[in-house]
């Protein structure tokens, strides 16, 4: 019987204030500092609180047999800094318990692999360092954005440094075979691949709270049931931390069905391994090819969630355009500034999908549509590039 | 002379709808006021633009009451066999348009005359709430050209003046009524909006009121021109008249940026052209990256709009800023250098006369009515992108080009009064009149 992994993702993004025409070239506030806080408190209530409590309950209680993973983004270690210290708090308590081990990431949670290697690094490299101001490690598994992936970034990862990564197990690179297994991307030599149980994930994910699904409710006894009928070494469970309690509300059961499960899944005979365990534990005997990025989101799993329009594609072009200008002026400000406008939600919002998937984005988004998104991005890099040259003329550069 | 009664017919009239027809009809009203004795019938009216100049009456403060006495006098003619009217025009709408069909049956009553001539509580409470356009605009038209004629036969009156379609059949229901001469004006066209090929009951409503009228008064040649050669009507009793423009105050603001700003203001539908604006933004941008596009106004071609711009890579310097109010209006234009209007048929095109007011030089389509009063602004027709951009570029780098087009529209201005318009329009009621 495999294995049972877990890793959550924590993520909040920047939210951009409306910015409408008439701000450029006057206001250099850029976020919608309210809203931030307030999703962030509301969250926090929610989930990353109450969460990491039981959490931390269950690590100890459990005296060492159950682990999790946290992958846990800059901008929401930034966040919780400014607004929520206390939070802040209970993941460094939550980490200090011994039981959880911390992904790397890019700091901006971005698709900045997408479009520079550079940058991808300057990111990896800041997240690096956050996690060890904050919270005393490094990571040793890499993460990426909303796993986006493909062969380079494998390779990219073990130059790098890093022991195993992420990916979602999409059928038209698995081809029949299990997701359950470690893989070695080609052209690696000892990274190893874990690769996301989809259909089990999104037990929890998504179809937990669903009541017209057969399986309604949920119980621990029986998804861990279901995982000892799974065949392979580690079965990984990876979603997003704010499923629980934010996504399914308390009202849905999620967190009895969280509390029940580290239990459920020894009961069963089955035992909790974490990203890093798993890369030690097991072999990567066989190749896993993914020459076209892949990621989680939307039916597509690609880039379409992001790039999948113009004025995405435009956006996300044209941040990434000013990346030799912003290095060459080096001021800690309009680099940050800079940063943040990568992150991947910038774009996810500009999205004009339909369907379950565009329900998703349009769950998410803080803007009336997809076209305001886009028109306030837009301003707000008028305003950025207006600041940049600015400063360029400063330096006699320009 | 006598001083003349004229019943004036309209349909928008601000501050309830600040489209340019309302507008227009008010400092028309207000020059008008001052040679004739006024009286102005509109669907709706507010308390606050009551005025002491002339008669303004909203249908929607109207009582039944007083149309008690014209019942007795009157029969409806126009379109007695028709009980519903399916016709939908939202101009201020911002819905994509819609691929829904409106099923042509036409209820027909029986005994048309009795039920139809007599007017309602019900039907005069339509005018009481809901918008003046949307699906049931051709129901209000029929119910206020019954009423207006009551009306008319309650008051007495020299000439009949109504302002585009929606009120042309109440101008002819007043004609039959009463025998008075008719003034149709014309502020914009079916053709305007929709192409030459619209031919439907909008375009066959401005026909029948331009042919049953006395008088036609389109505001510009242009619209004159298309009026001869799109309805076939009798160019002789064509006389256009330019609208006037009210003084605004002008000031200047520092743009917070150092590109220049060139401005498109309006609504965004395929009549004012803005897919125009968007490609001689592109051909501008591609040689002189230091300018900044705006698009003020919003409507169905906005998202569109968008994508394009996006799809030529031109966001962060071509811009949206959705509806903005007059106050922010006059702020953008406070700031803007070059001010494009390349409609593809704009009848008179008042925002480029504001425009230049603020001294801003405008280049404008060959097709607009103001390219017949802005003599110095610079001209193109609307779809050849390449000579506007040429335009524009020209007007952002030649300070003596730019000197000598803005003196030019000083010049321009200063002679487009509503005073002026309400001197001709008055001495084509003193022709009919007589």
């Amino acid at each position: 019987m495999p294995d049972v992994c877990l890793y959550f993702q924590v993520h909040q993004p920047n939210r951009l204030l409306p910015y409408d025409f008439f701000r450029i070239g006057e206001n250099a506030n850029y976020e919608d500092e309210a809203m931030n806080r307030e999703i962030l408190n509301k969250v926090a209530e929610k989930c990353y609180l109450p969460a990491n409590r039981m959490f931390k309950r269950l690590i100890e209680a459990n005296e060492g047999r159950f682990r999790i993973a946290l992958s846990i983004s800059g901008t929401v270690i930034e966040q919780m800094q400014l607004y929520r210290p206390d939070v802040l708090e209970s993941f460094q308590e939550l980490v200090a318990s011994g039981g959880v081990e911390l992904l790397a990431e890019t700091y901006y949670h971005s698709l900045a692999f997408v479009h520079s290697n550079k940058e991808f690094e300057r990111q990896v490299e800041l997240h690096l360092q956050k996690i060890e101001e904050v919270f005393s490690v490094r990571p040793r598994v890499f993460r990426n954005t909303e796993l986006i992936y493909n062969d380079a970034i494998a390779a990219k990862a073990e130059m790098m440094g890093f022991d195993g990564i992420i990916a979602e197990g999409v059928e038209r690179n698995l081809v029949g075979r299990s997701p359950n297994f470690l893989y070695r991307a080609p052209d690696t030599a000892k990274i190893k691949t874990l690769l996301r149980n989809i259909p089990l994930s999104d037990d929890l994910g998504f179809r937990f709270s669903d009541a017209a699904w057969p399986e309604y409710p949920l119980t621990s006894e029986k998804f861990a049931q279901w995982i000892t009928e799974c065949d392979g070494d580690v079965v990984n469970l990876f979603m997003d931390y704010e499923t629980i309690g934010e996504h399914h509300w308390d009202e849905t059961g999620i967190y009895k069905f969280w509390e029940s499960i580290p239990e459920a899944i020894t009961e069963a005979g089955l035992q909790w391994v974490t990203p890093t365990e798993a890369v030690e534990l097991y072999r990567a005997a066989r190749e896993y090819s993914c020459e076209l990025i892949t990621s989680w989101a939307d039916t597509e799993r690609d880039l379409s969630a992001w790039m999948g329009n113009v004025m995405q594609q435009e956006a996300i072009a044209k941040v990434h355009h000013l990346e030799n200008k912003v290095l060459s002026i080096n001021d800690a400000d309009l680099t940050d500034a800079w940063g943040k406008m990568q992150t991947s939600d910038h774009f996810y919002w500009m999205s004009t999908k339909s369907g379950t998937d565009g329900g998703v984005h349009q769950y998410f988004t803080p803007y009336p549509s997809a076209y305001d998104a886009y028109i306030y991005f837009m301003n707000v890099l008028a305003d950025l590039q207006i600041r940049l040259h600015r400063a360029l003329e400063e330096k006699g550069i320009a | 002379m006598k001083r003349l009664r004229v019943l004036k017919l309209g349909w928008e009239f601000p501050p309830l709808i600040n489209g340019g027809l309302g507008v227009a009809c008010l400092g028309l009203a207000r020059a008008l006021a001052k040679h004739v004795d006024l009286t102005v019938i509109v669907p709706q009216s507010s308390p606050e633009s009551d005025s002491e100049e002339f008669e303004l009456q909203g249908l929607n403060r109207l009582s039944l009451k007083s149309l008690k006495a014209a019942e007795e006098r009157y029969r409806y003619e126009s379109f007695a066999q028709v009980q519903k009217v399916p016709v939908f025009l939202d101009p201020y709408g911002n819905e994509e348009s819609s691929t829904d069909i409106y099923e042509l049956t036409h209820e027909v009553i029986r005994d048309p005359l009795e039920i139809f001539s007599e007017t309602t509580a019900e039907q005069l409470g339509t005018f009481k709430l809901g918008a003046l356009y949307g699906p049931d605009i051709g129901s209000k038209v029929i119910e206020y050209s019954k009423i207006a004629a009551k009306l008319a036969l309650l008051g007495d009156y020299d000439i009949i003046h109504a302002h585009d379609w929606m009120t042309y059949l109440a101008g002819v229901e007043v004609k039959k009524a009463t025998g008075l001469p008719l003034v149709v004006h014309v502020h914009a066209l079916q053709y305007d909006r929709s192409g030459a090929g619209d031919h439907g009951w909008i375009y066959d409503l401005e026909k029948f009121g331009m042919e049953h009228a006395d008088c036609v008064v389109p505001v510009s040649h242009y619209t004159g021109k298309i009026i001869i050669e799109h309805y076939s009507i009798d160019a002789s009793k064509i006389r256009p008249v330019h609208n006037g423009a009210e003084p605004v105050k002008a000031f200047e603001t520092k743009k917070k940026f150092p590109e220049k700003l060139v401005l498109f203001l309006g609504r965004l539908t395929s009549q004012k052209g803005p897919e125009f604006f968007l490609a001689t933004a592109a051909r501008v941008i591609a040689k002189n990256p230091n300018v900044r596009f705006v698009v003020a106004g919003t409507g169905e071609k906005l998202r569109s709009l968008i994508e394009s711009g996006a799809f030529r890579g031109l966001g962060a310097h071509f811009h949206f800023t959705g509806f903005l109010d007059k106050e922010k209006v006059n702020d953008l234009l406070s700031m803007t250098d070059v001010y494009c209007m390349p409609s593809v048929s704009e009848p008179f095109g008042l925002s480029a006369l504001e425009a230049a007011q603020f001294g801003i030089p405008a280049v404008i389509s060959k097709q607009s009515g103001v390219s017949e009063i802005l003599k110095g602004a610079l001209k193109a027709d609307y779809w050849d992108v390449e000579l506007m951009a040429k335009h524009i570029d020209n007007l952002l780098t030649d300070d003596k080009l730019r000197e000598r087009v803005i003196k030019q529209a000083k010049l321009d201005i200063s002679a487009s009064t509503w005073d002026a318009a309400a001197v001709k329009v008055v001495s084509i009621y003193h022709e009919l009149a007589c």
